[in-house]
């Protein structure tokens, strides 16, 4: 192919991804640089009482739930493989939104919950502090439960590319042959490996167990509550002065978790001699944990499912006073629901068609790019990921409302597709650059042309991860609250929008109604893509 | 900014001017109302209850066949949301988003100190005759923050209590009441963390019912006074923490959750900021029929909503028109009833025609307040910041 050819293939291939991601990205991102030298600001965050405290808490309960979250993973990855159950599960797992979970789980396990009157019973709830506890245990123990089936879909992920699966399993076999137990080969030879390349998703599970705001409000404490929840009530306060503060307050946090990032990296580094000489102790007969690894993905898949039904119950019912086994059923909330359709189906509308965009600018992107350009588009996707939600929304409606994209569909479709391009790109970018090129070589070989290549051998071939990442960026979009309200300006209202004003005036009913609602399309998608994304010769 | 004589403007200044009469203002609203056919009202109001939003819609529906305006409720979370974004609209030179909001005391006053209200137009509004301006002073003064003008009543609020009749034979019926069944029923009582609204409400009745001069309140404090004055309030929260739900160490994220809490029968009590909010729960199916509701004694601390027109309203004619029809007898008696809303309404029954004072039917219903007493007005806004700061200094972390 002629030079100048390919120099106008890879400008019109990086300019759709450049223009309608990366650019309002980053403008949104430097709309957040005046901020940094407020003084008066920074000074009344430094004076707030419960900021040492609350910043504790969330380093605390982010580190906890990752930690937590990893062990469980490696666990059950270590006692079981990829099995067809395990993978949708996970898949399943991963659709269900924190919030729509944390409701669930909650009632499961609060004084008044289901637990206690199941087994505990008299007439009055017993003195639990299951919710709500100082330390934030139940917000860990939930973080840790919702972001298994994450990493358990990113390790299966990198297991099944084609050429490191095979790798993989030779080297397993090897150690076996050399006297490794299946245990011992995981710990050993796989583990490792797996670490290394799961560092960005632990990196999303951290950042995101020490940032979020709805799950704290409804399972974390209150004296004081984590940082994420000061900055969420200081960013919502009608004084611009407490903006500000709440502004600070998430550059500091972001601050903060660099540094926690940077140390943990560096303590990692300071194991790695010890962690070598436990590698290289020689071979031992350490048994897969077959047993305990079954048992944990039963514990997890029981509560995430009794969460899920619980739901259900909820939201059908009127109110459920303790000790009664049963609620006192209603259908007013699915009523409320039903006569306001429309949120619902612009958020569809808005999902499908941000996914399908992100789907597409990321395979016109890798397509078109050199492999080496990829640190760019990725980098960015998770310098975005990694930071503060409230705070890069903040940034992208000062840019958007400075051209009138306030209030329209144009705005809240580029507000929606800013985070669905993000984990989209990531989520693409390892098994397209993984793609054997040799079948592409052949296939131009036999003087097929560049897009007959690509859509008749290399996308039937990246059928399954191009869908799952369609599936995720459908699932991040349709969860969007903080930007999406900003942007709508009040003309539109989507799903989430919808949930959250709603559910303000705490009837839980309604809550858990708009949880489900919530949870339903991403959980269909995801199982449909599962089983489109099947290999079709197997 | 500067300021344009515009056609409404000119007329509204005509329409104030008292010697050119009634006549002239009568016209001056005419026009008014036919600037306002085809408009749409952007009206930007907190969403958080089924009954409010259906009475919303149904004034929608009103405003449509009677004056040829769309009313779109803009559903809201939290008002301060609508402040930003005008704020926001108003410093980028942007288009208005919001036509009218529903509002009270901080949010009000930090829009009215910002200039980012229209108006003063509330009191031209035909309907504002009839608004109890005497018998409610808090129809004219918000938060210890005059009106004067830019904002139209709408309902009224007073501090409530609730909870099962069966569980609370004798509600306390004053703080040092609360503090003795908090003794008897320990763990069993909460209120919302300060600076929830709701949680600073209820330690600003506990200063009220335990400060030793009242006269201080509806005047402006500073750090040294507050400290002084409020030595007998937090002498009272010391006291009461230890029996409160988790030995006070904890406390309830919202208004929302103390209900929830009461309803799943973790806490006897919830409190409310509107007086026929249980009754409206029971009614709902919410909370059992045996639920009663009280107000203290000596009285609670009360304040009235309003809705209010940003500067930069696109349809600020047809939102006059909206606020009008929100004061008239027909729609205040429909809020205020039980089964619709039950918000109480701010005008005066002795200026209503008989035939207009028989729409409000009143009557009793489970939940409904037992103990009604008088409302005792917000103390100085200056008080707030102090309460507020003070509480997270002791009990925040």
């Amino acid at each position: 192919m002629a030079r100048p050819l390919r120099r106008l293939n890879a400008l019109t291939g990086a300019a759709p991804l450049i223009l309608l991601w990366a650019v309002p990205l980053l403008l949104s991102l430097a709309a957040l640089l005046p901020s940094l030298g407020d003084g008066k600001a920074l000074a009344r965050l430094l004076a707030h009482p419960q900021l040492g405290s609350a910043l504790a808490l969330s380093l605390f309960t982010g580190l906890a739930a990752t930690a937590l979250a990893l062990a469980a993973t490696l666990l059950i990855l270590a006692g079981t493989g990829a099995t067809r159950v395990m993978r949708i599960m996970a898949a399943a797992g991963v659709a269900l939104p924190h919030l729509a979970f944390a409701i669930g789980f909650g009632f499961l396990i609060m004084p008044s919950g289901l637990l206690a009157r199941v087994f505990v019973g008299g007439e009055t709830p017993p003195g639990w502090i299951t919710v709500q506890d100082p330390w934030g245990l139940a917000l860990i123990v939930a973080l840790a439960i919702k972001e298994v089936p994450f990493l358990l879909t990113a390790a299966f992920g990198i297991l099944s590319r084609k050429e490191a699966a095979g790798l993989l399993a030779q080297q397993a076999r090897a150690a076996r042959s050399l006297g490794h137990g299946e245990g011992s080969a995981f710990l050993r030879v796989l583990m490792p490996q797996l670490l290394a390349e799961l560092r960005w998703p632990l990196l999303i599970v951290f950042v995101y167990g020490a940032t979020v705001v709805d799950m704290a409000l409804v399972l974390g404490p209150t004296q004081p509550p984590t940082v994420a929840v000061v900055i969420w009530h200081a960013l919502n306060d009608a004084d611009p002065q407490e903006n500000q503060m709440g502004l600070q307050a998430t550059l500091l946090l972001t601050l903060l978790l660099g540094l926690a990032i940077a140390l943990l990296s560096a303590g990692l580094g300071a194991l790695r001699k010890p962690y070598r000489t436990f590698l290289t102790a020689g071979p031992s007969a350490l048994a897969a944990p077959r047993r305990s690894a079954r048992l944990m993905s039963i514990l997890i898949g029981t509560i995430t499912l009794a969460a899920l039904l619980l739901l259900l119950v909820l939201s059908l019912s009127q109110r459920w006073p303790y000790p009664a086994l049963s609620p006192v059923f209603g259908a007013a909330a699915w009523e409320t629901l039903a006569a306001a359709p429309a949120p619902l189906v612009l958020s569809l509308v808005l999902a499908l068609t941000t996914a399908a965009t992100a789907t597409a600018l990321g395979l016109l992107w890798f397509e078109t790019q050199n492999p080496a350009h990829d640190r760019w588009v990725t980098g960015l996707a998770l310098l975005s990921l990694a930071l503060p939600q409230l705070a890069i929304a903040g940034g992208q409606y000062r840019v958007f409302l400075g051209l009138g994209l306030t209030g329209s569909l144009a705005g809240l479709f580029l507000a929606h597709l800013a985070p669905v391009a993000a984990y989209v790109l990531i989520v693409l970018q390892g098994p397209y650059r993984a793609f054997d090129a040799r079948y592409a070589m052949v296939a131009r070989g036999l003087s097929a042309s560049p897009a007959r290549t690509f859509l008749r051998v290399k996308l039937p071939l990246l059928k399954a991860p191009v869908l799952t990442a369609f599936a995720i960026g459908f699932a991040v979009s349709i969860v969007q609250f903080v930007p999406a309200q900003l942007i709508a300006g009040g003309r539109y209202s989507t799903l989430p929008i919808e949930a959250v004003t709603l559910s303000s005036g705490g009837s839980r009913a309604l809550t858990a109604a708009y949880a489900l609602a919530l949870a339903v399309p991403p959980l269909l998608v995801f199982m449909g893509t599962s089983l489109l994304g099947r290999p079709r010769w197997r | 900014m500067t300021f344009s004589l515009t056609r409404r403007s000119i007329i509204q200044l005509i329409g104030t001017l008292p010697f050119i009469g009634a006549a002239q203002a009568g016209a001056g609203w005419a026009a008014i109302e036919t600037e306002a056919k085809g408009q749409t009202v952007y009206f930007n109001a907190w969403a958080g209850s089924p009954q409010v939003n259906a009475f919303i819609a149904w004034a929608g529906g009103e405003l449509n066949a009677r004056h040829g305006i769309t009313l779109e409720h803009v559903k809201l979370a939290d008002t301060a949301e609508a402040v930003r974004r005008v704020r926001d609209e108003v410093k980028a030179g942007a288009k208005g988003s919001a036509d009218l909001i529903w509002i009270n005391g901080e949010n009000f006053r930090v829009m009215k100190q910002e200039r980012l209200l229209f108006g003063p137009f509330a009191e031209d509004l035909p309907n504002f005759a009839l608004v109890d301006v005497e018998g409610k002073p808090t129809t004219r003064i918000d938060f210890a923050e005059a009106t004067e003008g830019l904002e139209a009543p709408w309902g009224m609020a007073q501090l409530t209590f609730f909870g099962d009749g069966t569980a609370l034979k004798a509600p306390p019926l004053s703080m040092a009441e609360l503090l003795d069944l908090a003794r008897n029923m320990p763990g069993r009582i909460a209120y919302p963390a300060p600076p929830d609204f709701h949680g600073t409400t209820f330690v600003k009745q506990a200063l009220v019912e335990t400060m030793e001069d009242r006269a201080l309140l509806p005047t402006s404090i500073d750090k040294a006074g507050f400290t002084t004055a409020a030595q007998p309030l937090f002498a009272f929260l010391d006291a009461l923490h230890p029996h409160l739900w988790r030995e006070g160490k904890q406390f309830p994220q919202s208004q929302a959750q103390l209900k929830q809490m009461l309803a799943d029968g973790e806490l006897v009590m919830a409190l409310t900021f509107n007086p026929n909010e249980p009754a409206n729960l029971v009614a709902s199916g919410e909370l059992p029929k045996t639920t009663i509701a009280w107000q203290h004694r000596s009285g609670t601390i009360g304040n009235t909503h309003f809705v209010a027109i940003p500067v930069n309203a696109q349809a600020a004619a047809a939102a006059q028109v909206t606020a009008n029809f929100l004061l008239s007898p027909e729609a205040q008696a429909r809020k205020a009833d039980l089964a619709v809303w039950g918000d109480p309404t701010v005008l005066d029954m002795a200026k209503l025609k008989p035939e207009d004072k028989a729409l409000f039917t009143g009557g009793d219903a489970p939940g409904a307040v037992r103990f009604p007493a008088r409302t005792i007005p917000e103390p100085h806004g200056s008080w707030v910041p102090l309460i507020e700061a003070a509480w997270l200094d002791r009990y925040g972390a």
